[in-house]
């Protein structure tokens, strides 16, 4: 076991928890009004997140050049439509 | 044996994943996994935008502390077995299958968190029927579990791989990267129930 893998995967764990805390103080009642800023900052945070899970634990860029770039038009894909919904104020009609 | 050579070779380097058909079909179900996840996402979200005043009254009964300790499970447990299947590779298996044993022991917290987080939602009344929001709460997360069950089924064959006549770590590194995918699918989930406004 290398110990230079092990300490980059202790840190990948240690950012990835500290930005969960982050994202937790950001949804506190202290920052009840303010609804836009706090979605689309949670927004990004999924992103970061994400990110970082599908390079530094899944080894994606390392597996396969094409697969990053797949993993990160998904994830621009699905954020990019869920604050274009979200920002649009696009509604489903009652089915 | 040629990625054994290659590490000790170079110590600090991590030897790379190696490309086969069965990681690739592994990253194609990966994929298909997200694009379903994706629909149900942007259903959620239409269905918020067509309502916000009830979403949002109801998230406010939904507890974030269970969000948050959940999601630092989840990260725990992905980290867990990233640990695993570094041990695995470098022919270290006793130590592969205790990492990967301490994996399903978090995910396994996952879940009875999860169960005593619906217990607490159905005790005092929302269930699947309250309104769109908890039905979404509910479908999204009960979803979810069930991709955390269908994880440990991966993680028991990685595990009794490891240990088998083949001695190999691929099964282990595929159940990984769905672990993987499960623990970022939460990580979506969390803020589109719990944080979003």
């Amino acid at each position: 076991v290398s110990q230079a893998v092990e300490i980059k995967l202790f840190r990948v764990w240690l950012l990835l928890s500290g930005i969960t805390l982050l994202a937790w103080w950001l949804g506190s009642d202290e920052h009840a009004g303010r609804s836009a800023a706090i979605t689309y900052s949670a927004l990004l945070i999924v992103a970061v997140k994400v990110r970082i899970i599908v390079v530094e634990f899944m080894e994606a860029r390392r597996s396969s050049k094409k697969l990053q770039l797949a993993m990160d038009a998904w994830l621009l894909l699905l954020l990019g439509a869920l604050a274009a919904i979200y920002g649009l104020k696009l509604d489903m009609p009652p089915v | 044996v040629t990625q054994l050579a290659a590490f000790e070779a170079q110590p600090h380097a991590e030897p790379a994943p190696v490309w086969t058909d069965k990681l690739a079909g592994a990253w194609a179900f990966i994929f298909i996994e997200c694009l379903t996840f994706s629909a149900y996402f942007v259903i959620y979200m239409l269905y918020r935008m067509h309502d916000p005043a009830t979403f949002s009254e109801s998230q406010a009964h939904l507890n974030p502390n269970y969000g948050v300790v959940n999601t630092l499970i989840l990260l725990a447990s992905s980290w867990q077995v990233a640990r695993s299947v570094h041990a695995a590779r470098t022919g270290q298996l006793a130590t592969a299958w205790r990492r990967a044993l301490l994996t399903v022991v978090l995910g396994a917290a996952f879940v009875v968190s999860k169960l005593s987080e619906w217990h607490a939602e159905i005790t005092q009344g929302y269930t699947f029927e309250t309104n769109d929001f908890f039905a979404f709460y509910f479908f999204l997360t009960g979803i979810h579990v069930v991709h955390v069950l269908i994880g440990f089924v991966f993680m028991t064959v990685g595990m009794y791989k490891l240990r088998d006549d083949d001695r190999s770590a691929h099964a282990l590194e595929i159940a990984a990267i769905y672990w993987h995918m499960v623990d970022f699918l939460w990580v979506v989930i969390f803020a589109l129930l719990y944080l979003m406004r």
